[in-house]
This record gives structure tokens, C-alpha cells and sequence, in this order.
């Protein structure tokens, strides 16, 4: 049954199917208004399912002759593309490099925490550090703040931009490679703030009408690179009751959002809460919303406390190696901890 | 197939008077015609004036159905099948192996179910580098963004041996075996297999071994329960598919899933009891986080005993 693999709904397939259209090729010579006087609908809607049918055939006709299925690269060509891709950095150099050089486009990523690690502090550093220009070294591309909980602070982001700017003003002659005069416009810190898109959201069914509608935002602000939201459990933690539905809806936004990290090439950010899981006789810490939405994430990062000192520890990645680095929150923003020195023990 | 006037066009023999004939007992597909009783139609073409016609049509119409179905076989000939063409993939992990007794089978569809970070991706990984490198075509279809390139040539360089420049060439040739596809919804996983299935059909120079859905459970899980009614005919939809494709072309299909919570708190596979047939090996997935060993559980093989486990690491 051909007609099956249409997008269509399931009334339509079963008026299809009760007159006859079992396959593709059977609809694909047939006029918009014999279909429509056949299977008793508007001449609208006739329309609409062939021009799902034929989208689906332009798509197999297209042949390439290097892969299989069109559409695909092969591995080594990704390699390639993967070579030049940048990654946002975290301004925290031990964490950058267990990362991989920072967090990287295309790929959705998930950092979870108890209250006061310091999840929102590192939202709105990822939100500043997009913006870094191409010759700092950065993305160069602006931000998309998804806060709903009324967490983000404007003064703590202005303030973050400063120090961001400052620093860039103290390596800027470090970048300036001596062959090219390329000024590199000086980023002022409300320019930052300009470029940071805020959306504040008050109810689960905000939040997926959100997610649906960034893909015609992305389209029309072509240099978004990087989409944080903060934090994406709130609004389906509290007064969900039916639990399948909650798994369903959930499920359809992570495919959402993989789909516009992959189409538009940013980095997508999940912030999310913790809760306690009980496993072989001990309480652990796990994060929330499930063991299906743990499915959700390309990378998962854990952020917890060890002793005073606050740790970020790759949980899940396809790519990268488990490890664990130490970090601060600082008025400037996520920092190195600033106990590096290690303190040797007298014998 | 369908409405039994798109046939006419092929075989002249089904004209317009055959078809009113038809419809005056109310067949108006090749479903409808299969199932109405053959001899009560053959009685009741006796009584009609161009008796011998309509009969001589009816015959021709169930010769041509008898073209649209497989052929019989007998276990002989499936014994001989297995044997010739249905060869088994090494994974390039030894235990793996050694509890596979030789590898993924062609043929068969194997799922991987296990929690989240129990090495799902990385067994993936390490099966189709190591399928690329020595036997052929790998497909890889991944639903979450988990396809690394660079792990992959971690992967691949590891399994060669060396590092150098000169088995750069070796190992682009690799890579190349391997295609990556992103697919974010079942319709476009659907579009994918039947064009990989066309393809395949078509032309027998590419030989694809193995291909990976990475995962399934994430496409499906959003379609099932709920007031949607086409989820479950989806999901054993592109289970067929797959099955078809192992079994036709002689390809070994890998799909991961992932855990629910079942009852009293224990983790079982997700999307539920429709498509617990549909594979035909499942293996399970564990982690110790402590010791960092994988470990893998037979769920179901078809001719193995399950319980058996094995231990592997991942380097």
C-alpha cells in the first residue's frame, strides 16, 4: 500500500484506499477535479495530496550519481565539512577542551543542573560568546533566547558583555595576523545585547508553537547560530496528567529541534532540571523529564557540585570522550576555576 | 493493482463489457475480485450471452495475479539460499562475535535496545567502519545528529593499525563506503528505504551490506497512542520494509531502540508488543559506570537461547 507513505491524514488515505489509489503511479496521472468527484472531497484538498505525490517522486528523480540515496553524503565528505566547522566557545578553557573546542553547530545539546550551578549563567554566556566575530575566533552570529522560567537578567547579561568585550579589546592584537589589515570592528556591549533575539514563553503550548515557528524565524534571520533555551522542563513538570501525552509532545519538539540544528547548521542549547532517580537500591541524581527524552540530545553535559568546586561532566556524546572540568561563575561570566594551582600536600 | 479499470489499460482483453460485468457483482478492484468466490462469477458468466469471452478474461485476470506474488519454496532451496548468500558481518569486536557465533547475519534485522549512554551508537559505529573497510556498502540513517565523522575515523584508523599518510587512501576509501542520511520524521524514513529498495532493484553494480536506522524508536514513539490512528501501521510498515530489504538483497539491518519503564520499575524496549516481532535478533545494552564494561544480553535470536551475555569496552 503505497499511498500509506504519504503525509496525509488518515481519513484521506482511507478514502483513497476504499476507491482504488493503492499506489503512487495510480495517482500520478489523474487531474485534481476527477480526484475530487471520485473520492467526494473539495477540489482544494485534491490538490493538496498531489502535490504531496508528486514532491515525493521529484525527490527520487533527482539521482546523484555518487550515493545511493539521494540526499546523503558519504562519511568522507562530512569529514571534511566537519574540519571547518567552528565551535562556540565557553570562555572556560578546561572546559572548552573536553568539549572539543566549545559547544558545535549542528548538534543539539543538552546541560542539566541543580539550582544555583550556574545553567543560566552559562546560557547567556553561550548567547554573548556566539557573537564573537570571525576574526576573535568565534561564530560571529546572533542568538536566540528561549527563557521560560524569568530567569535571563538583562543587567547580568549587559555585564557579561562588557567583560566579553574587554577581553576581546586586550587579545585584539594578538588576532590581528600582520598580513591582512582587516579592522575588526570593535563590538560594543549593547551591540551584544542588540543581537540576542528573547522570546519569554508561559505555558507548554507556547513553548511548541515557539519551536514550530523558529524555523520561518531562522529562514528570514539567516545568521542565528545558536538557539538556547532555558530551561525546556518548567512548563511540563508541573500539572501534566497524562504522562503518554507528555512523552508524545516532548518527542515531536526534540525532533523539531534536531531538524533545524541539522538544516541551519547552529548549535542548539537545552537547559534542563534534575530530579531524583531510585536504581539499585541508592537515590541518584538524574535529569528530568525522562528516560525517553534522554534520546533527545545529541551531546548531554551534567553539571554538579564536588566539594566547593563546580563540574561539568560529559554524560552521552557520539564523538567525545567522558570527562569531567572544573569551572567557576564569576562576575565576568563562566570562567576557569580559579583554584588551578593545585595545593601540594607536605609530607 | 487497485481499481481493476487501471489494469485494462495493460491487457486489452479486460474491455468495457468485462467490467460491467463486474460491477454488476460489485468488483471494482483486483481486492474486490480476489475475494469474491471464482466459481460463483464462472457460474453466473455462463448465464450472460458472451459466456465463453468472459471466462477465457476471468482466467487470463487470475494468471496475471498469480505473477504478482512470490514463488513457493522449499527448505532445500532456503537451506541453499542461507548458505550462498546470506553470509555474516563481523563487527570487528571479538566477544561480539564470538556471542553473534560470527557476526550480524545478513538477512535479519538486529535491534539494539539499552538506556541511554550504554554504547548503542558506538557498537554502530565500530560495525559499519568495520563493514566499510573489508566487505562494502554501508547505509546510515541517523534520526539524532549522532553521526561523528571524526569518531569514524578514529574508528576506522584504529582498525587498519597504523597511522601515516599513506594509508590516507585506505582510509578515504573507507569513509566513502559509508553514506550518512538525516531523517527527522517516519514519512521521510519511508522515502529513504523505498528509494534505497528502488535502487537496489534497479541496479546490481553497488553492493550496500549494511544499513543502520539510528534511531527508529525516535521517529515512531511521537506517532503511537494518542488519537492518532496510523501510528502503529506506520511503525509495522517500515518493519516490513526492512525485513524485505534484508531478506531480498541480501543486506544486514541494525535499528537501535531505546527503554521505557515497564511495571514494578524494571526497564523494558520501547514501542511496545506490535513491534516486539518484527526484529529478528535483539540484543540489550547495559553499562557499569563504575567499571566502564559494556556489557550485551540476547533478548530473542532465532536460533540461539537468550540470557547469553557477553562483555566488551569501548576504546
Amino acid at each position: 500500500m503505497e499511498v500509506l507513505r504519504l503525509p496525509l491524514s488518515a481519513s484521506q488515505k482511507g478514502k483513497l484506499i476504499s476507491a482504488g489509489y493503492t499506489s503512487i503511479a495510480s495517482l500520478s496521472s489523474i487531474s485534481p477535479s476527477h480526484l475530487a468527484l471520485e473520492l467526494k472531497i473539495s477540489e482544494t484538498e485534491a490538490l493538496e495530496i498531489l502535490k504531496s505525490v508528486s514532491n515525493g517522486s521529484r525527490l527520487e528523480s533527482t539521482s546523484n550519481s555518487h550515493t545511493i540515496v539521494n540526499g546523503a553524503q558519504s562519511a568522507w565528505e562530512m569529514l571534511q565539512e566537519e574540519e571547518t566547522l567552528v565551535h562556540i566557545t565557553t570562555s572556560c578553557a578546561d572546559l572548552d577542551n573536553i568539549l572539543g573546542g566549545g559547544i558545535s553547530c549542528k548538534e543539539v545539546t543538552e546541560i542539566g543542573g541543580v539550582p544555583g550551578i550556574g545553567k543560566t549563567q552559562l546560557g547567556i554566556q553561550l548567547a554573548v560568546n556566539v557573537q564573537i566575530p570571525y576574526d576573535y575566533g568565534g561564530v560571529g552570529g546572533k542568538a536566540i533566547y528561549i527563557d521560560t522560567e524569568g530567569s535571563f537578567m538583562v543587567e547580568r547579561a549587559l555585564q557579561i558583555a562588557e567583560a566579553c568585550s574587554a577581553d576581546m579589546a586586550e587579545y585584539s592584537p594578538l588576532y590581528r595576523k600582520g598580513s591582512q589589515a582587516c579592522e575588526a570592528k570593535m563590538m560594543q556591549p549593547k551591540d551584544f545585547l542588540e543581537n540576542i533575539f528573547y522570546f519569554r514563553v508561559c505555558s507548554y503550548t507556547e513553548q511548541i508553537a515557539l519551536v514550530n515557528y523558529l524555523d520561518k524565524f531562522i529562514t528570514e534571520h539567516k545568521d542565528v547560530k545558536a538557539v538556547i533555551i532555558d530551561s525546556i522542563t518548567f512548563h511540563f513538570r508541573q500539572d501534566f496528567d497524562d504522562m503518554a501525552l507528555r512523552t508524545r509532545v516532548l518527542g515531536g519538539m526534540a525532533l523539531n529541534l534536531m531538524k533545524l540544528a541539522r538544516k541551519f547548521g547552529l548549535a542548539v542549547v537545552i537547559l534542563n532540571q534534575v530530579t531524583t532517580k531510585y536504581s539499585d537500591g541508592s537515590f541518584r541524581l538524574a535529569l528530568a523529564l525522562g528516560d525517553s527524552w534522554s534520546h533527545a540530545s545529541t551531546n548531554r553535559i551534567i553539571l554538579h557540585w564536588n566539594g566547593n568546586q563546580r563540574y561539568a561532566y560529559i554524560d552521552k556524546s557520539p564523538s567525545l570522550r567522558s570527562a569531567s572540568a572544573p569551572y567557576s561563575v564569576t562576575p565576568e561570566g563562566i570562567r576557569n576555576s580559579a583554584s588551578n594551582n593545585k595545593r601540594i600536600k607536605n609530607t | 493493482m487497485g481499481a481493476l479499470k487501471y489494469l485494462a489499460e495493460e491487457y486489452a482483453a479486460i474491455d468495457a463489457n468485462f467490467l460491467q460485468f463486474c460491477a454488476s457483482h460489485g468488483i471494482f478492484s483486483v481486492e474486490d475480485f480476489l475475494i469474491h468466490d471464482v466459481y460463483m462469477l464462472v457460474a453466473s458468466a455462463d448465464q450472460v450471452s458472451n459466456s465463453d469471452q468472459l471466462k477465457q478474461v476471468i482466467n487470463q485476470l487470475l494468471s496475471v495475479i498469480e505473477t504478482y506474488h512470490q514463488p513457493w519454496m522449499n527448505g532445500l532451496v532456503l537451506l541453499e539460499d542461507r548458505e550462498q548468500n546470506k553470509h555474516c558481518l563481523s563487527t570487528g569486536c571479538n566477544s561480539f562475535d564470538v556471542l553473534l557465533q560470527g557476526g550480524l547475519r545478513e538477512g535479519h534485522v538486529t535491534e539494539l535496545v539499552g538506556p541511554s549512554s550504554s554504547g548503542k551508537t558506538q557498537v554502530c559505529f565500530q560495525v559499519a567502519s568495520n563493514v566499510a573497510m573489508k566487505l562494502g556498502g554501508v547505509v546510515f540513517i541517523d534520526s539524532g545528529n549522532s553521526f561523528s565523522p571524526t569518531r569514524i575515523k578514529q574508528i576506522v584508523t584504529r582498525i587498519f593499525g597504523s597511522v601515516g599518510n599513506q594509508v590516507n587512501g585506505i582510509i578515504q576509501q573507507a569513509m566513502r563506503n559509508i553514506e550518512c542520511h538525516a531523517v527527522f520524521d517516519i514519512y521521510a524514513l519511508l522515502n529513504v528505504l523505498h528509494q534505497l529498495k528502488s535502487t537496489l532493484e534497479s541496479q546490481d553494480g553497488y553492493k550496500v551490506r549494511l544499513v543502520i536506522i539510528d534511531s527508529v524508536s525516535s521517529l515512531i514513539a511521537p506517532l503511537l497512542g494518542g488519537g492518532n490512528a496510523q501510528g502503529h501501521a506506520l511503525m509495522v510498515s517500515v518493519g516490513y520494509l526492512l525485513k524485505k530489504l534484508a531478506d531480498r538483497h541480501n543486506i544486514a539491518v541494525v535499528v537501535t531502540n531505546h527503554m521505557v519503564s515497564g511495571e514494578v520499575g524494571n526497564l523494558k524496549p520501547a514501542l511496545g508488543e506490535s513491534w516486539k516481532n518484527i526484529p529478528h535478533v535483539r540484543l540489550q545494552f547495559s553499562h557499569d559506570h563504575a567499571t566502564n564494561v559494556y556489557g550485551v544480553c540476547i533478548l530473542k535470536h532465532p536460533f540461539m537461547a537468550s540470557g547469553r551475555s557477553a562483555n566488551f569496552i569501548i576504546p
